[in-house]
């Protein structure tokens, strides 16, 4: 996640002012007929603010929920798993690259593995300096995930959400080093 | 037939009410001005009742429905968290994989 950080926070300096957010395509529905799982998760302002105020302020996991809803428009979801392989094709996954393209979206980490199949991508843009939207593209040979946040995002606040409501424990950099030997530097 | 018209003549002759009459009448415009107030009086506080416990309902189920979608949101917007959290993790462990290799 450190590493993930400090591309965010490189990227914001530098970044250009000015986005639009990121709109999923209606051809992605399509797919959830063939797909074996779907979770589809739309959630626009009225709905953050709804869940919003079903936070506690006292407990401390919800606090930190809230503390980062506070800053969002909106957060959409879209995971398909198949039961086979070619389910989908490149050609629904475009429209979303299209649209994930300078100056308003960087693309910040990209992964590629040729062994297992899979890319996945993380695109930001920024507001006034800030990451103003995250996106999210990872695509497997039988699963198909596009995550596009909107609103103002604090990298720390989201991994700070690791281990709570079920959430896997976000690894840092130094935690990681020291699983593999001690050496913490 | 004079016989018949004397009885008749004292049959339509006016006669002066009795002297409680008056009263009479007086006490049962009374009581039933009384019974009337105490109708309305009655049906008002059901009719307020009524609306009080309709109001209450309604916002009751106003609050369960609210409450029901809140914490549907909430749930939503947990998986919406978790879903991404658990992406970035699983991205970053294999750059991290990498970057060591």
């Amino acid at each position: 996640m450190i590493a993930i950080k400090t591309a965010l926070i490189a990227w914001i300096a530098l970044a250009p002012l000015g986005a639009q957010s990121l709109k999923l395509p209606a051809s992605l529905d399509r797919l959830a007929a063939k797909a074996s799982e779907v979770v589809d998760v739309t959630m626009d302002a009225n709905l953050l603010q709804l869940a919003g105020r079903f936070l506690s302020d006292k407990d401390a996991d919800d606090a930190k929920v809230k503390k980062l809803v506070d800053g969002l428009k909106g957060i959409y979801v879209r995971s398909f798993e198949f039961e086979k392989a070619g389910e989908y094709l490149d050609s629904d996954v475009e429209p979303i690259r299209a649209q994930l393209q300078a100056p308003a979206w960087s693309r910040i980490v990209g992964v590629r593995s040729v062994k297992s199949g899979e890319n996945s991508e993380v695109y930001i843009k920024t507001e006034n300096k800030k990451i103003g939207g995250l996106a999210i593209l990872v695509t497997e040979p039988k699963q198909l995930t596009i995550v596009s946040i909107e609103g103002t995002i604090d990298p720390d606040q989201l991994s700070e959400l690791g281990g709570h409501f079920g959430i896997p424990k976000v690894e840092s950099d130094s935690q990681h080093k020291n699983s593999k030997g001690g050496k913490d530097e | 037939m004079e016989d018949f018209e004397r009885q008749l003549r004292n049959a339509l002759a006016p006669k002066e009410p009795p002297p409680s009459f008056e009263a009479n009448v007086f006490a049962a415009i009374a009581a039933q001005r009384y019974a009337r107030r105490v109708f309305w009086r009655w049906a008002a506080a059901i009719a307020a009742m009524i609306l009080l416990a309709t109001g209450l309902g309604v916002r009751h189920q106003r609050e369960v429905r609210e409450r029901a979608s809140g914490e549907a949101a909430k749930a939503r917007l947990q998986l919406a968290l978790k879903i991404t959290v658990t992406q970035l993790s699983r991205i970053q462990q294999t750059v991290q994989t990498s970057t060591e290799e």
